[in-house]
């Protein structure tokens, strides 16, 4: 394989700057390695190898990233950083967006986080020049890479990738009314709801997990954001929300939150207190015992 | 100054007539509501504030849900009080302050394209922030013309992508 | 002979884009400016109005990642305004705490933008090493290194607890020595004293007129600071917490610089005040408040200076109209008079100077 010398060139087309501070932190802070290694930040576009493209691409944008894009000798590769790069996030639908970013260049390497960490721009160029290696020695589809940075870490605290437990879920939709990116969507079918987390939506903002009312979706610490562009549409956690059958009347019903129940019943045997009955059946049957 | 001082300047000044509120914020900060019945007084109250060294801190256009035309609010600072003007336009046209107070420039700038409101008298005439891609008045659509109406949002293509592509 | 000089729209120099096309000498003084604005407008004031209320507590801080907690805070200001919501004083509190925390993390960002334009690597290195211990802050306790996601419509959604207050008080006792140090060199370096004085004057008369705020008004002279001048939150209910602002008379980039390390050293200071003193009690009033229909403006102190909403609202769940105005709208228009006749190579870092947040401009 041959060796280049990576040399970088960053494009904001429209950010909220956190993504381009970001990036400045990680080009010049030590600990997140970029600025010990061999990169070179280049001054002009057209001595670029390697793209850094942050914002979702204004309408102002446009003519002048596509007259960037061709004073660049290829092969180059591009790094989308931040969630709106990759799918415009939470500007999307505005009329100044005419994003994203890969409807007007061939995307290498997205890294979604508002803003991602750093540690995660820093493992997005450096899968970047992986790619790059690759496409030097003939590769017409990038190979899986794996991480290439494993010493760094996050703290608990840290509001990362969503999470959600089936199991809490009641399909209440709170989390997709407050979501301020579409980054959810609910379904329904016969057997139930279908709880989507799209992560390359996400503005990793804990809004969902702050107002779901039984805590079923979370945050974790995870920031495993940086990916081949392949990936750019599967990257999504998907949850079932069975329905239950009434026992007494056959018809389908979403039961109240399970791990709830069980938190709050401890003493009962939940499953015994909760015999798959729908609402309506239990009603009926309270007011006979009550009155019968 | 005092809020009354501002009202007692203005009032033998303003020829088609005002009305006058005073307004708290939760914390006791007291601001000022003008509306004024004619717009061409803008300019007075424009001159007031400057002889009371104020500036334009900005001003705010929409589009009258109830009636034709726009309001636009101006608001001042003085010293740290807030007065705000408000007043209406029915032909598009608004006289520009900007010649007298010159921190209402990028203000009266942007009701120009984001409402296609004319301030008669402006110095400068480009567009700002709007790209010319977009027709001016962008903002007085309520619901954007754009990608939406056309049946298909931009989150309705990539949710499919995500549908197609992604195999439970 | 004129020679005519592009510099833009993207450009390392540039954190964000803008198009400057200018003419100049022979002595590359410039004699014409023309700036062309709009490349980060997102039309975010439109899209506001079609996401709900918990929905733009998110939206509006993403308008910038520097001042992001400014937004959302400013936001549900209008919005209590409007639904006559009393917020409890531990909120208020909490709220001061997470603005002044983004205050050092954001003005230290500029200050290592301007050594690093002067080419003075040894100093802009240690600028961001000194702003990595309040961005490991933030990450630790509020979850992100730039958004906080601190605010909530009647409160706050994050709380201190021992542990937490403790943290706070070990970093800034790491970070207050480094800041004193920083201040010193800044003040008496040489060659960023050469880059610097002198260099994109702002006269007190020209910033008046204009209309400039923060700490661009401060460098000229002026103090128009919110904390001060109209206290919210906090700063209203405690007057020994308003900043002592430090003022220039000189008005050109080095002072600039110096009163944003005033407001450092300051913020510093009123997050020590407040948690030695934190009021007890709830931190927000009710998680999704009915918000009635009503109009209202306020403002508080951004880094950058002065940041004013307007929210009209009509009872729905959705506001009819909000706009912002934030410091660098009007401080704008000051660079024209700060690069005219000043070198082209001092372009980028005049325009610096100013602290420029784009994309709050633009939106
Ligand atoms: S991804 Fe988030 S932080 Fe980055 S530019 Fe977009 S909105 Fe800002
Ligand atoms: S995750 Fe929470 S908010 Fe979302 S549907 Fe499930 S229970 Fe409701
Ligand atoms: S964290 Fe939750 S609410 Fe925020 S963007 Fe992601 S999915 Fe939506």
């Amino acid at each position: 394989m041959s060796k280049v010398v990576p040399k970088v060139f960053r494009i904001n087309t429209g950010s909220c700057n956190g993504c381009d501070v970001e990036f400045v932190a990680a080009a010049f802070v030590d600990k997140f390695h970029i600025a010990t290694s061999d990169v070179e930040f280049v001054d002009d576009v057209k001595d670029a190898n390697l793209l850094v493209i942050t914002g979702p691409l204004t309408a102002r944008s446009e003519s002048f990233l596509k007259n960037a894009l061709t004073k660049l000798k290829k092969p180059f590769t591009v790094v989308g950083v931040g969630t709106c790069s990759v799918s415009c996030g939470i500007f999307r639908d505005s009329y100044a967006i005419n994003g994203p970013l890969d409807k007007f260049v061939d995307v290498d390497v997205n890294v979604a986080g508002c803003p991602p960490r750093p540690e995660s721009i820093a493992e997005g160029i450096a899968k970047g020049i992986k790619v790059l290696e690759q496409k030097l020695s003939g590769e017409v589809t990038p190979k899986t890479i794996d991480t290439i940075f494993s010493d760094f870490s996050a703290p608990a605290s840290f509001r990362g990738r969503m999470d959600l437990n089936p199991d809490m879920c009641t399909g209440c939709r709170t989390c997709e009314t407050v979501c301020p990116s579409t980054a959810i969507k609910i379904e329904e079918n016969e057997e139930g709801f279908i709880h989507n987390i799209w992560h390359n939506s996400c503005c990793y903002c804990g809004n969902c997990a702050y107002f779901c009312p039984t805590g079923a979706i979370f945050s974790t610490n995870s920031f495993d954001t940086v990916k081949l562009q392949n990936e750019k549409f599967s990257d999504v956690n998907v949850a079932n929300i069975p329905f239950e059958e009434c026992s007494c009347c056959g018809e389908k019903y979403m039961p109240p939150s399970r791990g709830l129940l069980g938190k709050s019943y401890v003493h009962d045997d939940v499953n015994k207190l909760n015999t798959n009955i729908c609402s309506k059946c239990r009603k009926e049957a309270n007011f006979k015992r009550m009155y019968a | 100054m005092k809020i009354e001082e501002f009202n007692n300047a203005i009032k033998t000044k303003i020829a088609g007539g005002y009305l006058f509120r005073e307004d708290k914020d939760n914390y006791g900060n007291l601001s000022a509501w003008i509306t004024l019945q004619d717009k061409k007084d803008i300019e007075t109250i424009a001159k007031t504030v400057k002889a009371y060294k104020g500036r334009c801190v900005v001003a705010t256009g929409y589009k009258n849900e109830d009636k034709e035309g726009h309001t636009v609010i101006y608001h001042f600072d003085i010293d740290g009080t807030l007065i705000n003007v408000e007043l209406f336009t029915e032909n598009e046209t608004i006289v520009s302050i900007t010649p007298i107070l010159p921190s209402a420039n990028w203000a009266e700038r942007e009701l120009r394209e984001m409402y296609a409101v004319e301030p008669i008298g402006h110095p400068n005439k480009d567009r700002l922030f709007l790209d010319y891609s977009i027709a001016k008045g962008v903002l007085n659509e309520y619901i954007s013309l754009s990608k939406m109406q056309l049946g298909v949002s931009d989150t309705d293509i990539l949710w499919n992508n995500v549908k197609k592509e992604c195999k439970v | 002979m004129t020679q005519k000089i592009t510099i833009g729209p993207f450009s390392p120099e540039l954190e964000e884009s803008v198009y400057f096309k200018l003419e100049a000498d022979e002595e590359r003084t410039i004699t014409h400016v023309e700036i062309i604005n709009g490349f980060i407008h997102r039309g975010m004031e439109s899209l506001v109005t079609k996401k709900n209320f918990m929905q733009n507590l998110i939206l509006t801080e993403r308008v910038c990642s520097l001042c992001s907690n400014n937004h959302p805070f400013t936001y549900a200001l209008a919005v209590e305004k409007i639904a006559g919501i009393k917020v409890p004083m531990r909120a208020e509190a909490l709220r001061v705490i997470a603005d002044e925390v983004k205050r050092v993390a954001s003005d230290l960002f500029n200050l290592s933008m301007l050594t690093h334009l002067a080419h003075n690597h040894e100093l802009m290195r240690d600028t961001m090493n000194t702003r990595e211990h309040m961005q490991d802050l933030k990450e630790i306790i509020w979850g992100n290194r730039m958004d906080m996601s601190a605010n909530l419509l009647s409160g706050t959604k994050y709380d201190l607890d021992e542990r937490k207050i403790k943290l706070i008080l070990e970093t800034l006792d790491i970070v207050e020595p480094k800041l004193r140090d920083l201040q010193e060199r800044y003040e008496t370096d040489e060659q960023l004293r050469k880059k610097t004085v002198g260099v994109g004057v702002l006269p007190k008369e020209d910033a008046l007129e204009i209309g400039v705020t923060g700490p661009v008004a401060r460098g000229s002279g002026i103090n128009n600071d919110v904390r001060v001048k109209a206290p919210y939150s906090l700063y209203a209910y405690r007057p020994k917490l308003r900043p002592k602002v430090t003022l220039r008379e000189e008005g050109d980039v080095h002072a600039r610089a110096m009163a944003r390390f005033g407001d450092i050293l300051e913020a510093v200071r009123i997050i020590r005040d407040v948690v030695a003193d934190m009021p007890e009690g709830d931190t927000y009033v009710e998680k999704r408040p009915h918000i009635p229909a009503g109009e209202a403006v306020v403002r508080t102190e951004a880094p950058r200076g002065e940041l004013i909403y307007y929210l009209k609202t009509d009872g729905s769940q959705k506001p009819v109209r909000m706009r912002w105005k934030v410091p660098t709208f009007t401080n704008w228009e000051a660079l024209k008079v700060m690069i005219l006749g000043d070198k082209v190579d001092n372009v980028t870092m005049i325009l610096n100077s100013i602290d420029p947040c784009i994309s709050c401009t633009e939106r």
